[in-house]
């Protein structure tokens, strides 16, 4: 071997032992008289195999963006961006994965071997890798004839350039931003073309399985059903929707794609809930608290607030923001739920069946009293009441009991919520 | 500051707009609610629709849902999406399909405009032109979906449900403005409106990285966007030691939304790139980007500033992205010392923080 360093021999061994597994595993099928093993034997020489690589190294492209999980039919162009030169944002993208990111593949399937060959890594960085920033030795690696060599790497960087002429489609999400100052001005709109990111869709994803199905979060979940000590925290993704991206043919859309099955893992942005349809009147009942309290976003709130609390938080701003952030979420609770009864035909209080307090029917029924004979102080008492019940819910341990000052804060802050809502009726056009 | 909310001076006020399968899929990392930039494209879309003649310039615009029906399944660890059947190609083969998530809403659009003349403008003139707008926008697309009519409520409802035209800051009358500002949101209850918690994700991140140094504001923003449950010990005097799995607290409602776009490729020349919309306007590729928003109740709002969206672009770092000036209100004061009511007389109170 000519003029070969240490490192590119490495290198070369690297390459020679994937092609040797390959070409092994395909013999090991065939019967030992098949005439087809001379056939491979001569198609797995290193020199055949390359320059057979580097032409079918067209048919695929390395790909950061994608087009198809837009649409599968859409054609147009795929980009390689790698996230260390995008530029750096304050808001979440492709930016920040880094250094260390997948790279996606899309195009003929049947050329991804070559892209496996690309990947072959020595000294923890791929072949590809090498070859793009120029490394002298994996050149050599490739051919002891340097123009062959440097033909084959010129080939094999081709990977991740773009394809063909820069293009969209019509199939593809195309969309007007307004860039300048005036909408009516068509020259002041950008047309965005977004792509799909899926090195960043299978960073989350391999984020997502470890979180749902790795063995140390199995181990850490059954700790908490038993509960007993866990070092490991567990992570749930409330309303995660699951996307089928390629129907049964997830290989159609990429690489990466056909490794996530095809699942592509959306966080949920959603509301709070609210089934106004739901909403009945309060009958046969002396307090609006016993409903309220039975909502399952007030029990969790009520219960987040009780283990704050309970777990004697260090006496500081944070803890204080913390707190009213909580007591904040339950007034917002209340405030919808009586907005929610308010949408009842008003009057409904009148029913013999309604057992509730004056101050409590002013605040459901819009209907109940005219703004001319509100019952004097009703505010001031339904958020005594109010303050009440959120004190008798957090004492529910010896541990933790709530006085005075808890009560006087607590009705403050929902005296100055229903302020709003007072003014409202005394000055109802 | 730089990216500042562009002026206003009036308040477009549509309430209770019924919105049927609009986009619920609204990135390729979330759904569960169209993008905001579905709504500022809106406004631009609406801006546009009423044409030169329209004194009104739109500049900023919120959103409060009132009612959210997803179209997905239940039941089981995940949601899917209910699928439509669509019908087959030209040749009787099957379309690709494209998994569309769908989702009615319900909710209230408010539009900050500047004009020269309306915000000055009698009552009359103001409603009527409240009323053309509301006429224009029954017409339209938003987030994909075909807005409605609001449906008739069973009961009397002490929501207003015409359009208004306000000027802003609310002067009108002989009402105090911050006092017209209450009556004005607390029509819309029961309903939840979405900002911006930019500020959330940073701080976040900067809590990620006293522990992990290399944490990434893609790990806070995942971090956020879950529920965490740790195991505790808890020790009690005269009782064996206790493991509590303790939730982190996640005070609000805290989502992750997308907010916008960054550029992946230059700008592209008009006509340059095949396949285009038109061949008049530059063509860029880009790619989703992320931050955090907050559902909170309008009543939190202090303003409308605290409610209103508007889209910015920075050409220098090649973002396109929708801003919102809320900022969380400071925490409530601590009663004074003198007060009867003084939780610090207390040093158990749980209230007892400086």
């Amino acid at each position: 071997m000519p003029n070969l360093s240490g490192r590119s021999a490495a290198i070369r061994s690297v390459i020679t032992a994937f092609l040797l597994e390959r070409r092994d595993g395909k013999l090991d099928k065939l019967p030992a008289d098949d005439p087809k093993r001379a056939e491979l034997l001569a198609q797995f020489q290193p020199a055949v195999w390359l320059e057979d690589a580097a032409r079918r190294v067209s048919q695929i492209q390395a790909v950061t963006h994608s087009l198809k999980p837009i649409h599968p039919d859409a054609k147009g162009s795929n980009l390689y961006c790698p996230p260390p030169r995008l530029a750096a944002q304050t808001v979440v993208g492709s930016h920040c994965l880094g250094e260390s990111f997948a790279t996606d593949v899309v195009g003929n399937a049947a050329a991804l071997d070559v892209y496996k060959f690309l990947k072959l890594e020595f000294e923890g960085q791929s072949l590809l890798a090498r070859l793009l920033a120029g490394d002298e030795d994996a050149l050599a690696a490739l051919s002891d004839d340097p123009t062959q060599a440097h033909h084959w790497a010129q080939a094999f960087t081709g990977l991740v350039a773009p394809r063909g002429r820069v293009a969209s489609h019509t199939l593809a999400k195309q969309l007007y931003w307004l860039a300048g100052e005036a909408p009516l001005r068509d020259a002041d709109f950008h047309l965005l073309a977004p792509l799909y990111p899926s090195s960043l869709v299978q960073r989350m994803y391999e984020q997502l399985q470890e979180d749902r199905f790795s063995e140390a979060a199995k181990e850490a979940r059954q700790a908490k059903k038993a509960g007993e000590f866990h070092e490991r925290p567990t992570h749930d993704y409330p309303h995660l929707a699951v996307q089928k991206l390629g129907g049964t043919k997830p290989q159609n859309i990429s690489q990466l794609n056909s490794e996530r099955l095809g699942q592509n893992f959306l966080l949920a942005s959603q509301p709070p809930q609210w089934h106004s349809r739901d909403v009945l009147p309060l009958l046969d009942t002396d307090s609006l608290f016993k409903r309220f309290g039975r909502r399952p976003e007030v029990r969790q709130t009520v219960k987040a607030l009780h283990t704050f609390l309970a777990a004697n938080p260090p006496k500081n701003v944070g803890t204080r923001d913390t707190r009213d952030d909580l007591a904040d979420g339950l007034i917002d609770e209340f405030l919808l739920f009586g907005a929610a009864l308010r949408e009842l035909p008003p009057g409904w209080s009148q029913a013999p069946e309604c057992k509730l307090p004056d101050e409590q029917k002013v605040w459901v029924d819009s209907g109940a009293f005219s703004p001319e004979n509100l019952p004097p102080n009703w505010a001031d008492e339904l958020a005594a009441r109010y303050a009440l019940w959120l004190n008798a819910a957090l004492s529910t341990t010896d541990a933790m009991t709530m006085g005075d000052p808890e009560h006087a804060h607590w009705r403050n802050d929902l005296r100055d919520a229903l302020a709003a809502y007072d003014w409202e009726l005394r000055h109802a056009a | 500051m730089l990216h500042d909310m562009p002026e206003i001076n009036g308040l477009l006020v549509l309430p209770c707009l019924r919105v049927q399968n609009a986009n619920a899929i609204s990135s390729p990392l979330t759904w569960g609610f169209p993008s905001i930039t579905a709504f500022t494209g809106f406004m631009h879309a609406l801006e546009r629709k009423l044409g030169a003649d329209s004194p009104l310039n739109f500049n900023a615009i919120g959103v409060i849902c009132h009612a959210f029906e997803p179209q997905t399944t239940e039941g089981g660890f995940t949601r899917a999406f209910r699928l439509t059947r669509n019908p087959v190609n030209a040749d009787g083969s099957s379309a690709a399909l494209v998994e569309e998530g769908r989702a009615h809403l319900d909710i209230t659009l408010v539009l900050g405009f500047s004009s020269d003349t309306l915000a000055a403008a009698d009552e009359t003139t103001r409603q009527q032109t409240a009323q053309r707008v509301a006429d224009a926008v029954a017409g339209m697309r938003l987030a994909g979906g075909s807005v409605m009519p609001a449906l008739p409520l069973a009961g009397g409802s002490s929501r207003q449900r015409r359009p208004e035209m306000l000027p802003w800051p609310l002067h009108y009358q002989a009402e105090k403005a911050d006092q017209a500002w209450r009556r004005l949101r607390q029509r819309w209850l029961p309903g939840f409106a979405l900002v911006a918690r930019d500020d959330l994700l940073t701080a976040h991140l900067a809590e990620l990285q006293t522990q992990n140094p290399s944490a990434t504001v893609l790990d806070a923003w995942l971090d956020a966007s879950r529920l965490n449950h740790r195991a505790v010990r808890v020790n009690a005097p005269d009782t064996p030691e206790r493991v509590e799995w303790q939730r982190d607290a996640r005070p609000g409602w805290i989502v992750p939304i997308p907010v916008g776009y960054a550029a992946l490729s230059e700008l592209h020349a008009p006509g340059s790139v095949a396949g285009a919309r038109d061949r008049e306007t530059p063509f860029r590729f880009v790619e989703s980007v992320y931050s955090l928003g907050q559902w909170i109740g309008p009543h939190r709002l202090g303003s409308a500033q605290d409610l209103l969206w508007w889209s910015d672009f920075d050409a220098d770092a090649g973002l396109y992205r929708c801003r919102n000036a809320y900022r969380p209100p400071a925490s409530a004061p601590i009663p004074s010392p003198s007060s009867a009511e003084d939780p610090l007389q207390d040093p158990d109170s749980p209230f007892a923080y400086v």
